[in-house]
């Protein structure tokens, strides 16, 4: 009896053992890429990660099931994008775009500069959050290089040519109401 | 803007170019290990006697509800009360026999007080919203189209009230699609020319 028990706790240890090594493994393997994910909608370095960080919480928790998943990376992908979307409705994003938009101004320049850069950049954040919903996360998930049409389609269930038209009419829409602003001022 | 398309593609290498804080990895397995080992919270024995009492409740409740319905259904029955019909002469039989049969009982049940009272209750609720005074139906809310005309009149742009005119949309939309004609063209070529490259 005790050799069965002993046996079945053996068995037990390496199972456990065997999915850390695959949660390692997953972490080691997605993590960047998911945290991009997570960042273009958030844009910020420490939302983003915890937004990955729910992202292999919800792996351990579906753990027994994750034999049924076809494609894990874009399955990935996908908790990762909804959680973001999420997190983006909680926090307040004006500010972070702002400091985004900081970071993307070049250093080498004077201070003048440097504020009409960030300026600049913020209105494009700010222009990309004004475009229509389906627009915008093609947009932004083109931003990405690791993805495909394909995957994104998949992403956000959509066919590959509507992802296509999608991005097409965004740039376009974005571009025409950046070069409207510009005209007022 | 001076150049959008230069500051739109700024933006995005800026958001293909996020790299995450060195370490994160490590960060993240201790996170998730550290949750995943977390016992699960214990129930704490007060909950069990709580929700022992909850079912002594429920039973008692159902136990009542049974008696009760059973009494109800047995109830008709006594009530029961016996009509008598004087007795159908029958064609063949003499006189005699006739007057000596006894007359045919039947039972008639009758429909409890509390029924009765219930249905005079209904029909005056009813009588009263028939003889309520009647108002005009409210109005009915505009279509999902109706909304989206009254926003593109309210907006006051220029360019979307022009899109209401038929003539004036399909010439944008053989613009635009000759656009995105022209844009997936390049991209594909430029795809084309990229797969050369690295063969």
């Amino acid at each position: 009896m005790a050799s069965i028990a002993g046996g079945s706790l053996v068995l037990f240890s390496m199972e456990r053992a065997q999915a850390e090594v695959d949660l390692a493994a997953l972490v080691e393997r997605y993590s960047r890429l998911l945290f991009r994910v997570a960042h273009s909608v958030l844009r910020t370095r420490a939302e983003a990660e915890d937004v990955v960080q729910d992202v292999f919480v919800r792996v351990i928790e579906r753990r027994r099931s994750l034999q049924g998943i076809r494609d894990m990376r874009v399955w990935l992908i996908r908790i990762a994008w909804n959680l973001a979307l999420d997190r983006r409705r909680c926090i307040q994003p004006e500010q972070m775009d702002k400091n985004f938009a900081e970071t993307l101004a070049a250093s080498a320049v004077s201070a003048g500069e440097r504020l009409e850069q960030a300026q600049r950049m913020s209105a494009v954040l700010r222009e990309m959050e004004r475009l229509p919903k389906t627009e915008r996360h093609v947009l932004l998930l083109s931003a990405i290089e690791e993805l495909g049409t394909a995957e994104m389609a998949e992403v956000l269930g959509r066919s590959e040519s509507a992802v296509r038209a999608l991005l097409f009419r965004a740039r376009m829409r974005l571009r025409e109401r950046l070069e409207a602003q510009g005209g007022k001022r | 803007m001076k150049n959008p398309e230069e500051a739109i593609g700024k933006v995005l290498a800026g958001l293909r170019a996020a790299e995450a804080s060195p370490g994160m990895e490590r960060r993240i397995l201790a996170a998730v290990e550290a949750r995943a080992s977390a016992p699960p919270a214990a129930t704490p024995r007060w909950a069990w006697g709580v929700a022992m009492a909850g079912a002594a409740v429920a039973s008692l409740f159902i136990l009542f509800i049974l008696t009760t319905a059973i009494h109800w259904h047995g109830h008709p029955s006594t009530q029961a009360q016996k009509h008598v019909l004087p007795a159908e002469p029958a064609r063949d039989a003499q006189p005699a026999t006739l007057l000596s049969r006894k007359p045919i009982e039947f039972i008639k049940a009758v429909a409890p007080r509390r029924t009765a009272t219930r249905i005079r209750s209904e029909e005056a609720v009813l009588l009263s919203d028939l003889r309520a005074p009647s108002h005009p139906a409210p109005e009915a809310p505009l279509t999902n189209e109706e909304k989206l005309l009254l926003r593109v009149v309210h907006s006051g742009d220029p360019q979307l009230i022009a899109m209401l005119d038929p003539e004036e949309r399909a010439r944008q939309e053989a613009k635009s699609e000759a656009e995105f004609q022209k844009f997936v063209e390049q991209s594909s070529k430029e795809d084309h020319e990229s797969d050369q490259i690295t063969e």
